[in-house]
């Protein structure tokens, strides 16, 4: 029996990392034929993606709320940063593993008061927490760049991926290219490893320390620990975003990440569907692509973007747009496809545990 | 006298109470609404900005600055009815982290709103008061008719809340129904209009800050609440989110530590006074200062 469960938990997971791979391929096939704005912002979008990952990891599976994962993100992003500023030569992957250990210890600082904090107060304690970095990067000048933050260039693209690109705009496209492929294939690693996190023992104990505490004292869950392991695990995925996200603009200021990232972030969160892979990939391509269509709202609507409204379109659908999900639809656009699975198959009843509802 | 009044520790003190006081007041304000519906509103400070701008359109069209005040808390309390009445009712009884993220929506739509309609430049409400330190003896003492001003208001404010939730029959209705909901509403307290009234009251002590901070050098702009706010919140933290007293008090002393760490250390560091504050405290006693010890345990 044991063995059977065993076998089966390895047939999902290679069946899992088969479609990952598949639609990771997919996208870079996409890249291709992307023009070279619409490729950097898928790029910002992959890196949006992980960080959402482990939020939706840690707001989902644990049930802990956090508003700090902008902090979370600035600390990988300044990592990454001062690292590629005194080292320019380092492979990637070695300053990708940087920020994300120095993101997970920062998770881990943050966790250890937070582990015995509920609800309200542990949202407050992380959002103090991300209130706290951009200061904290202004005032150590010396190693941060102060207010005009560091510049790098990180980012080449090797000759062989030049080659397939010829005309007028040869390296521009090549290297918005170069860039996309790299972060779809890292976002695409991190969600193989989310996913499978997901699944995993420490997920499934997740759970139960989210839904009954109590149960999962009882059976011997180490509450502290787990709750700490879900911050660390979150922050480190924040840490590799914030990472990525700097490596692709090839800057770093304190005003990068504002308090307002941490409410987007939510935002994509929740409307891509909380505690759902499916919807950190969701919130992803909609921070990828948001700017198209608040210029279409504002284009459609008749407001004028230089103006004031047509500047503040996006907080606006923003804000409206997490508060109408939250309360009419909880479980995001992930969630909508349970409701049209149901109707296909009316007898078989889902087993999926409820997230919110 | 006037030596210590001008010395560098009396400076620190006076201008650490003067912003503690703005701290307490929002703190305040997020303990009556956590007493009456157990939700931390995040939108408490934005709410209180988005008012003080309505009541500064008004100064525009020509009213006093009394009016200004009196408008803007009102709107403010009217903001606050809303937004319980529309946003917070549907979710009572489900997971809390809804209403955190309904709020946190609410205080993005409403930046944004602020920002498109009166754009992100920083304006100024002129209050009747002079800004000019007090001299004693050739020396400079860091009060000014503003100053006292601001103190006086902030403690009248919260003078007349304890004295309405002690004294009055709605205090004691509001207290009855944040208590024992059941039992009071088999009293015959309707205990959803005083859950309304709770967020109206705390939503007009929200904007009595917004608008003393909007008069004062730091100015009015969308995002000028966000800072009082986390500093508001760890204030209402330290002091345990249930008691009026500790959210005073932790609020006082935020507004001292940031003060004493501008003076000594860094004004960029001085956001993290709060913040060390409140780790040293939930480290000690994770329920906040002045609460009851109430244990939640297996």
């Amino acid at each position: 029996m044991k063995a059977l469960h065993l076998l089966r938990t390895q047939e999902t997971t290679s069946a899992r990392a088969i479609g990952v791979v598949l639609l990771t391929a997919f996208t870079l096939v996409v890249t291709f034929f992307l023009p070279a704005v619409a490729d950097s912002q898928l790029a910002g979008g992959a890196a949006i993606t992980i960080v959402i990952l482990g939020l939706s990891w840690l707001i989902g599976w644990s049930g802990q709320i956090s508003l700090g994962n902008s902090g979370f993100m600035a600390v990988g992003a300044y990592t990454a940063g001062i690292w590629a500023h005194h080292h320019n030569t380092t492979p990637l992957v070695v300053t990708f593993i940087f920020a994300m250990l120095i993101g997970a210890l920062s998770g881990l600082v943050i966790a250890i008061p937070s582990t015995r904090l509920r609800g309200p107060y542990l949202a407050g304690m992380t959002l103090a927490f991300s209130a706290a970095i951009s200061p904290l990067a202004q005032n150590f000048t010396s190693v941060t760049g102060g207010e005009g933050g560091l510049f790098f260039n990180e980012l080449t693209t090797p000759k062989w991926f030049l080659n397939f690109f010829s005309g007028p705009n040869a390296t521009i496209n090549a290297n918005a290219q170069w860039t996309a492929d790299l972060s779809v294939v890292v976002a695409g690693v991190m969600f193989l490893v989310m996913a499978n996190l997901f699944h995993s023992r420490t997920g499934r104990a997740m759970r139960l320390v989210r839904d009954n505490d109590v149960a999962a004292e009882l059976m011997g869950i180490n509450l502290p620990l787990t709750r700490t392991l879900a911050f660390v695990i979150a922050a480190a995925f924040a840490g590799l975003g914030g990472a990525l996200y700097t490596i692709i603009n090839a800057t770093v200021t304190p005003s990068t990440f504002p308090l307002t990232l941490s409410i987007t972030l939510l935002t994509l969160m929740v409307l891509g569907g909380i505690g759902t892979l499916s919807g950190a990939v969701i919130g992803g391509i909609i921070y990828s692509f948001s700017g198209n269509l608040v210029d279409h709202i504002n284009a459609l609507t008749g407001v004028n973007p230089a103006s004031n409204l047509g500047a503040n379109m996006q907080g606006i659908i923003f804000g409206a747009l997490l508060i109408l999900t939250m309360m009419f639809a909880p479980r995001g656009i992930a969630g909508l496809w349970g409701p049209i699975k149901r109707l296909k198959k009316p007898s078989k009843r889902l087993a999926t545990a409820e997230v919110v509802q | 006298m006037a030596n210590f009044l001008a010395s560098p520790f009396m400076h620190n003190v006076l201008a650490g109470l003067a912003q503690g006081v703005l701290y307490s007041l929002l703190a305040l304000s997020l303990v009556i609404i956590w007493q009456s519906t157990h939700v931390l509103n995040f939108a408490q400070g934005a709410m209180a900005m988005f008012a003080t701008y309505i009541g500064m359109t008004e100064i525009d069209r020509g009213v006093g600055y009394w009016w200004c005040v009196i408008i803007s808390v009102l709107v403010g309390m009217l903001f606050g009815g809303l937004a319980e009445r529309v946003l917070i009712r549907p979710l009572y009884g489900k997971p809390e982290i809804n209403p955190i993220v309904v709020m946190v929506g609410f205080l993005g739509v409403i930046e944004a709103l602020a920002a498109a309609i009166w754009t992100s430049t920083t304006r100024n409400i002129t209050p009747p008061f002079s800004q000019i330190y007090f001299h004693a003896g050739g020396q400079v003492i860091l009060l000014s008719p503003f100053v006292i001003f601001q103190i006086v208001l902030a403690i009248v404010i919260m003078l007349s809340i304890a004295a309405l939730f002690r004294f009055t029959k709605l205090g004691l209705q509001l207290r009855a129904s944040a208590l024992a909901p059941e039992v009071a509403r088999l009293l015959g307290v309707r205990v959803s209009r005083m859950l309304t009234i709770g967020w109206m009251l705390s939503a007009g002590v929200g904007a009595v800050a917004a608008v003393i901070i909007a008069s004062g050098t730091f100015g009015l702009f969308p995002t000028n609440m966000d800072g009082i706010f986390v500093a508001g919140f760890i204030a209402a933290a330290v002091g345990g989110l249930e008691s009026p007293i500790g959210a005073i008090t932790g609020g006082l002393l935020i507004g001292l530590s940031e003060q004493f760490i501008l003076s000594y250390w860094s004004a960029t560091l001085a956001p993290l006074g709060g913040i060390i504050i409140l780790v040293v405290a939930l480290m000690i006693r994770p329920q906040g200062i002045f609460t009851k010890n109430v244990e939640r345990r297996v």
